[in-house]
């Protein structure tokens, strides 16, 4: 009976609508959020973009040119600090960041510090070496958070637990477009300025003390990055969403009235050739 | 006082930026002050309380990790936390103290410990400065 696929459509655009109610008020809280995730990423970069410049000068000194920081040890792990989000509903944010690492690393020789609950996620399940779960909640790691990520890794490169550590994260660079890029911290790759400032340490001494708050540094302001893209992301994915439901919306509201037209026809045909009948 | 141009950047954002005519921060060798016309110098810069002087009057602010540099009469300061006085949440650090002192009593771990430890440091400075 056409009254049956009436009702039938009738439902679908009431659940469509409530979906679209549900994407609707997603798109404005990442609007929101994302103007505030912007002025914080870009409020962070100068920070470590001082101390990159401070190490620059400390590398003039002619001492550390063999410096351990900067030395290039080809064999060996590399390790990975993928930042994803903590959620989906992103449109691609998290897809490709994964698929960005994949095509870096198979994963023989590396190790990963996951930041993000999806990144934790995806690569317990790949069952690929962990270092650290602490970092779960990416929304919520603070300066303080990044900084220790910052102090391990250095502590673990000078060790030789690996040779190489490179983030990999969403850069924001623009509300419509965000791009997965990936950032070698260590070894340092900076080239040492024209002349280095008078200071009461020696220069080895020094670095060790500036460079894990360089990359730790280095890995808030990718963390605040990605925390923009993802909003970025979410608001585009959003609208798509929206837009896609209320065209959705447009052709069942068209069939429905069809059907409709359809069934008072077709009530007019059977008592017009009733009367007929008669 | 003759001035100089002060930069204190933090990964949440610029804390000051403007003229100052002193700059005191307690460094890894010991408390620095900065006057104007200082030479080119650089140092890294531990947790403890700073001091800006700025138009006569000193305001104090808890400071912790980073790094100086002077250039050519630029002073930068790069600090992982700069919380002037005013500007110090006393309740948040009496209780990041109290949970400090807890971990301290039952941690095993050795990098606990030194988590706690600098936890502790940070917050006593932040209680310390908000009391100057």
């Amino acid at each position: 009976m056409a009254g049956a696929s009436m009702n039938d459509i009738k439902a679908r655009i009431k659940s469509v609508e409530s979906t679209m109610q549900i994407t609707k008020a997603m798109e404005l809280v990442a609007t929101s959020k994302l103007r505030r995730a912007k002025e914080k990423a870009e409020g962070t970069r100068p920070f470590y973009e001082v101390l990159g410049r401070a190490i620059d000068d400390v590398l003039a000194s002619e001492e550390v040119c063999a410096s351990p920081w900067c030395e290039k040890r080809d064999t060996g792990r590399t390790l990975y600090i993928v930042i994803a989000g903590d959620r989906g509903l992103a449109g691609g944010y998290n897809a490709n960041i994964f698929r960005l690492m994949d095509a870096l690393d198979s994963g023989k020789d590396s190790a990963v510090i996951p930041v993000g609950k999806k990144a934790l996620e995806y690569y317990r399940h790949r069952k690929r070496t962990v270092i650290s779960d602490e970092y779960e909640y990416v929304s919520s790691l603070g300066v303080s958070a990044a900084m220790g990520i910052g102090k391990e890794v250095c502590r673990g490169f000078i060790a030789g637990e690996y040779d190489r550590v490179v983030a990999v994260y969403t850069k924001f660079v623009s509300m419509l477009t965000q791009t997965p890029v990936y950032e070698q911290l260590l070894p340092l790759e900076r080239e040492a300025s024209s002349g280095a400032p008078e200071c009461d340490a020696d220069p080895e001494e020094m670095l060790e003390r500036i460079v894990p708050y360089y990359v730790g540094g280095v890995i808030y302001s990718a963390v605040t990055e990605s925390l923009a893209s993802e909003q970025g992301a979410r608001r585009t994915a959003m609208n798509a969403a929206n837009k896609n439901a209320s065209e959705m919306i447009d052709t069942l509201m068209l069939r429905y009235n069809r059907a409709r037209q359809a069934i008072i026809t077709q009530e007019i045909t059977e008592i017009v050739s009733g009367a007929e009948a008669l | 006082m003759k001035g100089f141009n002060l930069e204190i950047v933090t990964p949440d954002g610029l804390a000051f930026s403007g003229e100052a005519e002193s700059l005191l921060v307690h460094t890894d060798d010991g408390d620095v002050e900065i006057l104007a016309g200082h030479m080119d110098y650089m140092a890294s810069v531990a947790t403890g309380r700073a001091r800006i002087i700025t138009g006569g009057v000193s305001k104090f602010a808890s400071c912790s990790g980073g790094f100086l540099t002077v250039l050519g009469g630029e002073v930068r300061l790069a600090a992982v936390t700069f919380e002037f006085a005013d500007k110090i949440d006393v309740e948040r650090a009496k209780k990041a103290k109290e949970r400090a002192e807890s971990k301290l009593t039952t941690a095993t771990d050795e990098r606990e410990i030194a988590l706690a430890k600098a936890r502790l440091e940070r917050a006593l400075t932040r209680i310390k400065v908000a009391g100057l």
